[in-house]
């Protein structure tokens, strides 16, 4: 009781910070914990990149439930975001090979549908390759 | 011949003083070894901070840059890349002390400005690193060591200073 | 509070850019597949110039060796057909020597002859469906034995002595493309690159402080298997028989056609060599594979002495595992099972 009493009277010494200043203190630990998160972890959370031509279409959490309509160049492609996992549901190709490769769920795997020129790739902090050999 | 005056003013002096002071508390500082390369605490800005709430932005940029260069002479850095990083820091911390000046002073104390400078001087500080010194981006898995040592560092120094000009 | 925010944008602006590889990748489609292209340490705007350029190239490439469409090369069928002589472009002399010397070496399991097959199969079409010719057609096109030695070359005028051969060059312009652009980039002074045609790879430089990282795909997952650093002027190609093929009645069939039998080439799901530099390591990284991979799994290590490659990497259907031991040392497995079942390939 008495100690604690000691050590507030001695912080009260101190000038307190104000709000501003607790926001500031608060964000900076966010984006530090953020940047550790980021930059030290080796089994990274893996997001999705949606490719259409050369273009990318967008990056997509894979912690979601959703599906997307993607306009390629045959017509469009249907992905299919799950919990963690992802895949081609439905697409206007002939072979269906895209479709036939089923759920992605961790970083480095792809999907590529070459006749509708789209594709979907699980990307982690560190790519495990620059390129794939197929 | 015309005759070289030098005019002081009474602000000089100020400047000079405090200048004075703050090379004091670098080279002390200077003296300790550090844990970690680039993580130290940085008590000069101190100084530089208590000239920026006191005498304004141009007194701090001249009591930092003046710390800079003077520091380096006397520890034989001058031009070293020691002396770059540390001006590199220096400056950038200035520039993101002069934006921050601004902020609303009911909400936001010294202890702001001092953390927005030490991660400005840090990030001034890999910039030179990774532009100069180590082209690829090895070091920037310690950006996050870098940040933290100056979120604490600068709130300890944001503290010292409000203590500072409170007296 | 605006300042405020100009700040943090500031910060963030800087952290991004300092973060950030000088790496511009891009992904266009050429040859009917993907093709990759990756430009370290170069200006964003003079890689972006310097890629649209190797694409138009590219294209060019792919325009003038198609092989059903109206091209250079379907020309020269054509005039096969009709027995009459015709005179071709200096280049295409040399594509057409080089894919007939590379035939002989292969004893003609790389065979680019036997367009006529590779139709009946139904591969000569971007949308393909499952069909499964008729064994009296099959053996009628076998009989008709078309080879790239009966093709005769006088200067600039090509004929062939046998009007059955329709030239395919499928298995070749992929590779031979990679070795233009590969010219290309050094004609540009790029330092660092790598271009992926449809799965053949060819490397220049470096990735910053790391050489270049391919990974090798899994014939049957959505997954690299292993990987491998490509150092400069190296290539990787790999046959499979997931690339272009269709299922019919559970039966698999690929669009590597085995030129002894007149039917896709079985018992194989990949072959992957790697190319150390020269003036054709596309070529090579495009061509070698595919003997190898139809020849019987007892004949491959002696398929790959003949083509001349001593880094080859198999997956056999039955899922035997094998490498030479120089492509072993290069390996890094990233599937640990695959890694357990290697063997050595010779």
């Amino acid at each position: 009781m008495k100690t604690q009493k000691n050590v507030s009277a001695h912080f009260n010494n101190f000038p307190k910070p104000l709000l501003g200043d607790w926001c500031i203190i608060l964000l900076s630990l966010g984006l530090i914990v953020i940047s550790f998160a980021t930059l030290w972890s080796h089994q990274p959370a893996a997001t999705l990149r949606i490719r259409a031509g050369n273009a990318v279409l967008g990056e997509y959490s894979l912690m979601q439930t959703k599906t997307l309509t993607v306009a390629g160049k045959l017509g469009k492609s249907v992905i299919e975001i799950q919990q963690g996992k992802v895949r081609f549901k439905h697409s206007p190709c002939h072979n269906q090979y895209c479709v036939h490769q089923g759920w992605l769920s961790h970083a480095n795997q792809t999907a590529i549908c070459i006749p509708n020129q789209i594709s979907i790739e699980l990307t982690g902090a560190k790519a495990a390759f620059d390129t794939l050999n197929y | 011949m015309p005759q070289l005056h030098f005019q002081t003013t009474d602000e000089d002096h100020r400047i000079a003083k405090l200048t004075a002071f703050a090379i004091g508390l670098h080279l002390i500082e200077s003296a300790f070894p550090s844990p970690l390369p680039g993580v130290k605490p940085g008590v000069a800005n101190i100084v530089v901070l208590y000239v920026l709430q006191r005498y304004g932005i141009q007194a701090a940029v001249w009591v930092s840059l003046l710390r800079v260069f003077a520091s380096s002479l006397l520890l034989g850095q001058f031009l070293t890349p020691t002396f770059l990083l540390s001006l590199s820091g220096a400056v950038l911390s200035l520039v993101a002390l002069t934006i921050a000046v601004r902020l609303p002073k009911r909400y936001f104390s010294v202890i702001t400005l001092s953390i927005l400078a030490a991660f400005a001087h840090i990030a001034g500080q890999l910039i030179l690193v990774r532009l100069l010194l180590i082209p690829h981006g090895s070091v920037m898995v310690l950006v996050p060591v870098f940040a933290l040592a100056a979120l604490f560092f600068g709130v300890v120094n944001g503290l010292i200073t409000a203590k500072l000009l409170d007296k | 509070m605006r300042y405020f925010i100009l700040l943090l944008t500031c910060f963030t602006q800087l952290s991004c850019s300092i973060q950030l590889d000088p790496l511009y990748h891009t992904q266009t489609y050429v040859f009917g597949t993907l093709v990759d292209i990756s430009i370290y340490g170069e200006e964003e705007s003079q890689a972006q110039q310097i890629t649209s350029q190797i694409t138009r190239e590219f294209q060019q490439i792919h325009n003038r060796l198609h092989a059903w469409k109206p091209s250079e090369i379907n020309g020269i069928n054509r005039t096969f057909t009709e027995n009459r002589p015709k005179l071709i472009e200096p280049d295409i002399v040399n594509i057409i020597q080089d894919a007939t010397q590379l035939s002989i070496q292969s004893e003609g399991l790389f065979n680019p002859a036997i367009g006529k097959l590779i139709k009946v199969w139904g591969f000569q079409r971007d949308e393909f469906t499952a069909v499964s010719p008729d064994q009296t057609t099959l053996e009628a096109l076998l009989a008709e034995q078309p080879k790239m030695t009966d093709v005769v070359m006088n200067g600039r005028q090509i004929t062939s002595n046998n009007p059955h051969v329709k030239l395919d060059l499928g298995g070749y312009a992929k590779g031979y493309a990679l070795d233009v652009g590969l010219k290309l980039l050094n004609e540009f002074h790029v330092e660092n690159a790598l271009i992926n045609i449809g799965g053949n790879v060819i490397a220049l430089g470096k990735h910053g402080d790391r050489p270049w990282v391919v990974g090798i795909q899994h014939p049957r997952k959505p997954d690299a298997i292993a990987t491998i650093a490509l150092e400069s002027g190296w290539a990787i190609g790999t046959s499979g028989d997931y690339q272009r093929f269709f299922i019919l009645d559970g039966k698999r069939y690929c669009h590597i056609i085995d030129p002894r039998t007149g039917e896709p080439a079985q018992g194989t799901q990949s072959v992957t060599v790697l190319i150390p530099p020269g003036a054709r390591a596309g070529v090579l990284s495009d061509v070698a594979s595919k003997p190898i991979f139809i020849s019987e799994l007892s004949n491959k290590a002696e398929f790959a002495k003949k083509m001349e490659v001593s880094n080859v990497l198999v997956i056999q259907e039955d899922g035997q595992i094998l490498a030479t031991p120089e492509m072993q040392q290069r390996l890094e497995w990233l599937d640990e099972d695959a890694k357990k079942r290697v063997r050595t390939l010779q």
